[in-house]
């Protein structure tokens, strides 16, 4: 499974406070991975992940299989 | 309330609508505008709310206000409440559309940022105890009056670099401008002169550092010297910027305290797990800001002619996103109406969202978990001390308690 993080993210920093073992933030704020490649996540993170999706208010944030 | 299915809007006629005529600037029972907005959410989809002199479309539900949220450059920020679609004031960078929006909050989002925040944390955490040590002993406070106007207060102004010493005169500021705000006319004066004070304020706190260097913990020194466009900023930019940030930046986070710490009196079983876990903390907050949201909605005002979820929009309408309305809608929450003290897929609005998504949202956060994690260490039990009905402020400015009683035992 990967993780990517579109350029819709405005730095709500609800995924990587859920996350901080996946995802960090700048110093705005915004993931760092906002509008870049996407990321593999480890087997045994995979739920996670998917409350991570599920925490963004702005839909930024799209996992694939 | 519901009158008629059409009505008169700006000379044309509003068809296959429901329209009513709600004031939300009414000081009600705790609870009473949640419970209006499920209401109005289950009844219709959107509706025209119709007041004297004009009107705007209201949004129940979590689609539609997703939605708004997502198109500024159909739903302006150049009003943000309905009511009145043009203020007497500015906020910057608030009712800032792009392309400047971005530009100014690229200027401020370092200062409130996650990582300043933490920076700040230790700081914060040393005001709220010094806050909560002299109430222990006394058994009961006024939970408002005594901690949650006062430490969101004084760990802004330390995070802002302006002395503890003014709270006082800020929250009378921010009292008397959201007695005004949510459109009552008995609050309009108040609101101005609050207002006009501010300024002044800022003025003179602006003129003493001119000219000087970026100071360290000093935000005024900081935008003094920070370039727009490659100019540095305007005086009256500078001054709608340090307005937003005080209204915003107190009242809101003294309003969501006391709905959680209510909360808190009410459910044992919620004060024990927080106290078993604090890990959860960040968790209850969020749900806190969800299920409690003091955001009754969200105004914005239409740039141009279009069809929005139904309805057919003009240029220069104002809508009003019922964000009370989404942060429950069943149709978007599992156990939409259940305050789920640890849950994780929350991706409520009760910061809003797009690019006005609220700045001193890392701050206000912070806050409130410290403000949990250092009570519940001193005074893991308490109860409400009154049975009186609590009342709440109207929507229109964000709800708020103005009291809430508190009592618990005193260890001999």
């Amino acid at each position: 499974m990967k993780l990517c993080v579109t350029t819709a993210c405005q730095g709500h920093g609800r995924c990587y406070t859920l996350a901080p073992q996946l995802l960090s933030s700048d110093d705005e704020g915004y993931v760092t991975i906002r509008g870049g490649d996407p990321i593999d996540v480890p087997d045994d993170m995979q739920d996670l992940a998917r409350e991570v999706e599920g925490t963004c208010p702005e839909s930024a944030i799209s996992l694939i299989d | 309330m519901e009158s008629s299915v059409t009505a008169e809007r700006n000379g044309t006629e509003v068809t296959g609508c429901p329209v009513m005529h709600h004031d939300f600037s009414k000081t009600r029972e705790l609870g009473a505008y949640w419970e209006l907005a499920n209401e109005l959410r289950e009844s219709c989809p959107h509706f025209y709310n119709k007041y004297e002199d004009g009107g705007y479309w209201v949004f129940t539900r979590h689609d539609a206000v997703k939605d708004i949220y997502k198109t500024p450059e159909i739903f302006s920020s150049e009003s943000i409440t309905p009511w009145e679609p043009d203020p007497i004031y500015r906020f910057v960078p608030t009712q800032v559309d792009a392309p400047d929006h971005i530009k100014y909050r690229r200027i401020l989002n370092p200062w409130f940022s996650p990582k300043a925040m933490e920076a700040a944390a230790p700081m914060m955490r040393e005001i709220c105890r010094g806050f909560i040590e002299p109430i222990v002993p006394k058994g009961s406070c006024d939970f408002i009056e005594e901690f949650a106007l006062r430490f969101p207060t004084a760990a802004f102004l330390t995070v802002i670099g302006v002395p503890i010493s003014y709270t006082d005169l800020f929250t009378g500021w921010v009292d008397a401008f959201f007695g005004g705000f949510g459109g009552d006319p008995e609050g309009a004066e108040g609101m101005a002169r609050a207002l006009g004070e501010m300024r002044e304020f800022w003025t003179e706190q602006l003129a003493g550092r001119r000219g000087g260097p970026v100071v360290e913990g000093d935000l005024f020194s900081y935008l003094l010297n920070s370039t727009f466009d490659d100019k540095p900023l305007d005086e009256e930019v500078l001054l709608d910027m340090c307005t937003v940030l005080t209204l915003a930046g107190l009242d809101t986070t003294r309003a969501e305290l006391a709905y959680m710490f209510h909360h808190l009196a009410l459910h044992p079983e919620h004060r024990q797990a927080l106290i078993a876990d604090p890990e959860i903390i960040p968790l209850a907050v969020e749900e806190t800001l969800r299920y409690y949201t003091i955001i009754f909605g969200d105004g914005r005002k239409v740039t141009r002619d279009t069809e929005f979820h139904g309805v057919q929009l003009k240029k220069g309408d104002m809508v009003y996103g019922l964000v009370s309305g989404a942060n429950r809608d069943p149709r978007h929450w599992e156990q939409a109406d259940e305050f789920v003290i640890d849950r994780k897929k929350n991706n409520h609005f009760g910061f809003a969202s797009g690019p006005h998504r609220c700045l001193g949202m890392h701050l206000a956060r912070r806050e409130m978990a410290i403000a949990v994690d250092e009570w519940l260490k001193v005074i893991p039990d308490f109860e409400l001390d009154t049975d009186a009905q609590l009342m709440e402020r109207g929507g229109g400015a964000m709800m708020a308690l103005s009291t809430l009683p508190l009592r618990w035992g005193v260890k001999a």
